[in-house]
């Protein structure tokens, strides 16, 4: 029995305006999961995934908070509660912000998500089966000072989140997009941001999925004339973890700061895609990759950087490190770059490689001990990731960061 | 309480090559001593085996303080015996924060922040730089100031300071000076200075002044030796070292 594609069938039945949902599940059908045959899925367990199990809920569970997601929510200024892909919660209304409910299937670049994503099953899974797009929209010139949190609650089966966000021209927020739960499910999150002219969105988003699950998400930023986007992405739990993060630098003097970070335990597997699309002149990106395996853990970095013939002046930087903590884990990092015009300035850099042993003896020659500096270093390598986070919001964050980092095992061979 | 740290016919081996050949010398606590010698003479590598730098090898010899050996000790037993190294270029440890390092350390987290921003004030760092990952961002001035905050915490019985007054301009050194001064009263510390320069003495003005050429330990005197050494150079010690 296939529970997936029979819940799946009835969920699409359902919905008000099935037909983009039945074409993207058609061709959902016709191309199939992908395979690691598949170069962009070489690392990814598919044959293990076993799609059929996941039933798509026909409305969310009911489900309590955490006590992290409380405290992130008590530090915010607006919380969306989104449970099993299903908008349940649009928050307070704040000043110059609006979150709406949208079934259109639009990407925010301008066509359709069918059109943006159609080489994606897993975005097809997604067009086909999320039950709406949350939008946050806001406005124009409007400055939000205290931060939005978008809490992501997972209970079983398939779900399938969709945020976009919208920040106007001259605008500016922070948005934390969280992911909890998830025991035994399959979450695909997809995400659209468009930055408007001389508008700034600080994003972090931050996965802490029960080990068992698999989540596969995609985010894309579009970026308009001097609009900037610094985003952190912070993957510590599911089974599978993949996370594919997007910018397209559209507009003149656009700049995006992508951080991203994970820690690997047990047999986890992380894997890391980025593309930084460099379309117009005078354009940045900074993109900061680490990441620490342990365990049996691996992981893999994928980072493409692509400059269009006419984005003079671009600047473009790509920095990976992974951070070994057994001798049994395993990571790799293959940067590419592609580029097109001749006068940028770009450079990649990466490492893999075990704890930077000069930098313990510092720590242990002022007296810490040998387990504590391997843990402040470890704890370091990602509290530099979070460095872009809100002061209301580092302690508590950082403070959950180190929870999960006492669990792990340094094995130092 | 008086300590006494004792080092003795202490031979170090880096990269495969004898730098420390027989190196000895005794001092105790509140006294300040120099160590002066030409580049590569094992001035660093005499800092650094100390403490136990994993790219030193002891071939021979012995450390003691109140003789207890030290070269038996890992790095953190070293430490909290008492030794702390004052590095020339100090590491940047990103992503950790000096209140979490010295919390670490042994510091008691009640009182640490007080602490830390009287030492600041003392050395006139900048306070808010205590909040920055430890000396990431720092200028080469900033990170001295700072790694003297943590020796002002963290209280070692005997301070090893491996050329701090490269790259300090004249003020700063003053004031770095004035504060291991201070430190050799406050705590009965003892202050090993490794420089070039006599200007650190200057202000630090040391009871004994060591000559290191070639691995030993080849003049022991006060402070009129840094005035010799200044007017002729250490040529004159070269040829005793044979």
């Amino acid at each position: 029995m296939n529970a997936f594609a029979e819940s799946a069938s009835t969920f699409i039945a359902e919905r008000p305006d099935a037909a983009a949902r039945r074409r993207a599940w058609s061709i959902y059908e016709s191309t199939g999961l992908p395979t690691t045959s598949d170069e962009v899925w070489r690392y990814a367990p598919l044959g293990d995934l076993g799609l059929e199990r996941f039933e798509v809920p026909s409305a969310p569970a009911t489900t309590p908070d955490s006590a992290f997601a409380t405290q992130l929510s008590q530090r915010a200024g607006l919380v969306i509660r989104v449970v099993d892909g299903f908008c349940v919660s649009t928050g307070d209304l704040v000043e110059g912000v609006t979150v709406e409910l949208d079934e259109s299937s639009e990407s925010l670049a301008g066509e359709s998500l069918l059109d943006r994503y159609e080489s994606d099953a897993f975005s097809m899974l997604n067009v086909a089966l999320a039950p709406s797009a949350t939008v946050i929209r806001v406005a124009a010139g409007v400055n939000v000072v205290e931060p939005v949190v978008v809490l992501n609650e997972s209970t079983a089966g398939a779900s399938f989140p969709r945020t976009q966000i919208v920040v106007e021209r001259g605008a500016s927020v922070t948005i934390v997009e969280y992911f909890e739960g998830g025991a035994n499910a399959l979450v695909v999150p997809v995400s659209e941001y468009r930055v408007e002219d001389n508008a700034s969105l600080r994003l972090i988003t931050y996965q802490r999925l029960d080990m068992s699950a698999w989540h596969i998400a995609r985010t894309t930023g579009f970026i308009a004339r001097d609009a900037r986007l610094h985003q952190a992405v912070v993957g510590l739990g599911a089974h599978y973890d993949r996370s594919r993060n997007d910018a397209e630098l559209l507009g003149a003097g656009a700049s995006n700061e992508l951080r991203t970070t994970f820690l690997g335990a047990g047999d986890q597997v992380h894997d890391f895609r980025t593309r930084q699309y460099h379309v117009a002149p005078r354009t940045t990106s900074t993109l900061l990759s680490k990441g620490a395996v342990a365990d049996h853990s691996r992981s893999v970095y994928t980072g493409l950087i692509e400059i269009e013939k006419g984005a003079k002046r671009t600047d473009a930087r790509q920095t990976n490190h992974n951070l070994l903590l057994s001798p049994t884990a395993h990571a790799d990092s293959v940067p590419n770059l592609d580029i097109r015009e001749s006068d940028v300035m770009c450079a990649h850099a990466s490492s893999v490689g075990p704890l930077d042993e000069l930098q313990r003896w510092y720590l242990e020659s002022r007296g810490v001990s040998r387990d504590d500096a391997q843990r402040l270093l470890i704890q370091g390598f990602f509290y530099e990731m979070l460095s872009a986070l809100p002061s209301e919001l580092a302690e508590l964050v950082e403070s959950d960061v180190a929870s999960v980092l006492a669990s792990v095992a340094v094995v130092t061979s | 309480m008086s300590s006494t740290l004792k080092i003795e016919g202490l031979r170090v081996e880096v990269a495969g090559k004898e730098v420390l050949k027989d190196l000895s010398l005794t001092m105790h606590s509140g006294e300040v001593h120099a160590i002066m010698g030409p580049n590569g003479s094992g001035k660093s590598t005499l800092a650094h085996a100390l403490t136990g730098h994993p790219g030193y090898r002891i071939l021979d010899g012995s450390v003691t303080i109140d003789d207890v050996e030290l070269l038996t000790m890992t790095p953190t037993e070293r430490a909290r015996h008492g030794l702390m190294l004052v590095l020339q270029q100090p590491f940047e440890i990103p992503g950790v924060r000096s209140f979490d390092l010295l919390v670490a350390a042994g510091a008691d987290p009640a009182t640490l922040r007080a602490r830390m921003l009287d030492e600041a004030r003392r050395i006139e760092l900048a306070p808010e730089l205590l909040d920055r990952f430890v000396n990431v961002d720092l200028s080469g001035g900033e990170r001295k100031r700072a790694e003297m905050v943590q020796l002002g915490v963290l209280r070692p019985k005997f301070a090893l300071l491996d050329e701090i007054d490269s790259g300090l301009d004249v003020d700063a050194l003053d004031v770095v000076a004035q504060r291991l001064v201070a430190a050799t009263t406050e705590w009965n510390c003892g202050v090993l200075a490794i420089t070039h320069f006599r200007r650190l003495l200057l202000e630090l003005t040391p009871t004994m002044i060591h000559v290191v050429s070639d691995g030993r330990v080849v003049a022991t005197g006060g402070p009129e030796l840094a005035v010799t050494l200044e007017r002729d150079g250490y040529d004159i010690f070269r040829s005793t070292s044979t």
